[in-house]
């Protein structure tokens, strides 16, 4: 997985956003999984069909963070996302 | 409840070749609910005790007692588990949860079995303050507002919570025999609200560890994932509901509402806990009142 990768929401997974977080359900687990408000912006934005890459570009305008902090931490998230069967990639 | 229910005569319960698509068991593994389909329908069995056959679009259920049950035992299973499911293939939003009315405001209470649901609604009922239900919270929305409808006017509890509260004034319910929880009709002893009550409070009970009573403040996406376990879902299978029914949480959770509430199990602390909530619900909803 690199930076150049977008990815797609699998058809057994919804999300919803409550105040600032994200609430996604995994209908084939059964389970539950809550995201932050960071990790809720970067899930819409995964959402939208982004690559990884502009996602960081978008949310460096949004938040003081170094470019290499928020790169490791997109593609974190987005491994453990993948882990759990959440995102694949498109 | 916009449920036609007839009970049928009693039938062996007969071997069903497909594996069921869900089902509930109890924390020991025991088998307590089976989830067939059958024909565009369904099929709900309790092992031992009785069938359940409820229409696609949730409308109509026939019960079909296993021979040698008791009527009351099968109405008993019908009110408590059947009709919240076919009310939520209606489309209807249910929640595992009990319901008391606090000066016009609906306060509920839900958590998993065993939490004291129940018991925290018949110890305000015993003292005066009414239940709207004691599980089975069923919520509407009207003019913008989310409604909390009231169930059947009775109370189960189990037999330790029974000696606590129980006095002679109260009718008791004919016996059902698949549990040691009996069911107390309202009436003198148990005071029962009719009318639907807005949602002003929403605690979840915690596991008991709480020395005193304890209130915190859920955030929306905890209280979401909270309401999305405490549902009555009939089928998980159907995509479209299910994505209704999360939408219709999500709304719900939006509510700034929830709180988590603990307190010691222990029936001589009900007094207190009665007052902490009362204190907190209208403190809470004059706050937020406009």
């Amino acid at each position: 997985m690199n930076l150049s990768d977008k990815v797609s929401i699998p058809t057994q997974v919804m999300a919803r956003t409550v105040g600032d977080e994200t609430v996604i359900l995994d209908l084939a687990s059964g389970t539950y999984y809550g995201l932050d408000p960071v990790g809720a912006r970067m899930w819409q934005l995964m959402v939208e069909g982004q690559t990884l890459a502009a996602i960081c570009d978008t949310l460096l305008d949004e938040y003081e963070v170094t470019r290499e902090a928020l790169e490791g931490d997109i593609l974190r998230l987005t491994e453990e996302l993948r882990a759990k069967g959440l995102v694949s990639l498109a | 409840m916009s449920v036609h229910y007839t009970e049928q005569t009693a039938r062996p319960l007969a071997p069903v070749h497909e594996a069921p698509f869900h089902q509930w068991a109890f924390p020991d593994g025991t088998l307590w609910t089976q989830f067939f389909r059958q024909g565009a329908g369904y099929l709900l069995r309790f092992p031992d005790l009785a069938d359940f056959e409820v229409s696609a679009d949730g409308a109509s259920v026939q019960g079909f007692p296993a021979p040698g049950l008791t009527s009351p035992t099968v109405e008993h299973l019908y009110l408590n588990q059947v009709l919240p499911l076919a009310l939520s293939r209606q489309g209807k939003l249910v929640l595992h949860g009990s319901a008391v009315d606090i000066g016009g405001q609906g306060v509920a209470f839900l958590g998993e079995s065993g939490r004291g649901k129940s018991t925290l609604a018949a110890s305000f009922a015993t003292e005066g303050t009414r239940f709207l239900t004691d599980d089975g919270l069923l919520l509407e929305w009207v003019d913008g507002r989310c409604m909390i409808i009231p169930s059947h006017p009775s109370i189960r509890l189990w037999e330790d919570s029974q000696a606590a509260l129980v006095n002679e004034s109260m009718t008791m319910a004919p016996a059902v025999s698949f549990t040691s929880k009996a069911r107390f009709l309202a009436g003198p002893g148990i005071a029962f609200c009719d009318e639907a009550r807005p949602l002003r409070r929403v605690y979840f009970l915690g596991e008991g560890d709480a020395l005193a009573p304890a209130i915190e403040p859920l955030r929306p996406a905890e209280a979401l994932i909270e309401l999305v376990k405490h549902s009555f879902l009939l089928d998980i299978e159907a995509r479209d509901m299910l994505m209704r029914h999360f939408d219709d949480l999500t709304r719900l959770a939006e509510l700034p509402i929830y709180f988590r509430l603990d307190y010691p199990r222990d029936y001589e602390a009900l007094p207190a806990v009665r007052e902490a909530i009362i204190q907190h619900a209208l403190e809470q909803s004059e706050s937020t009142a406009t």
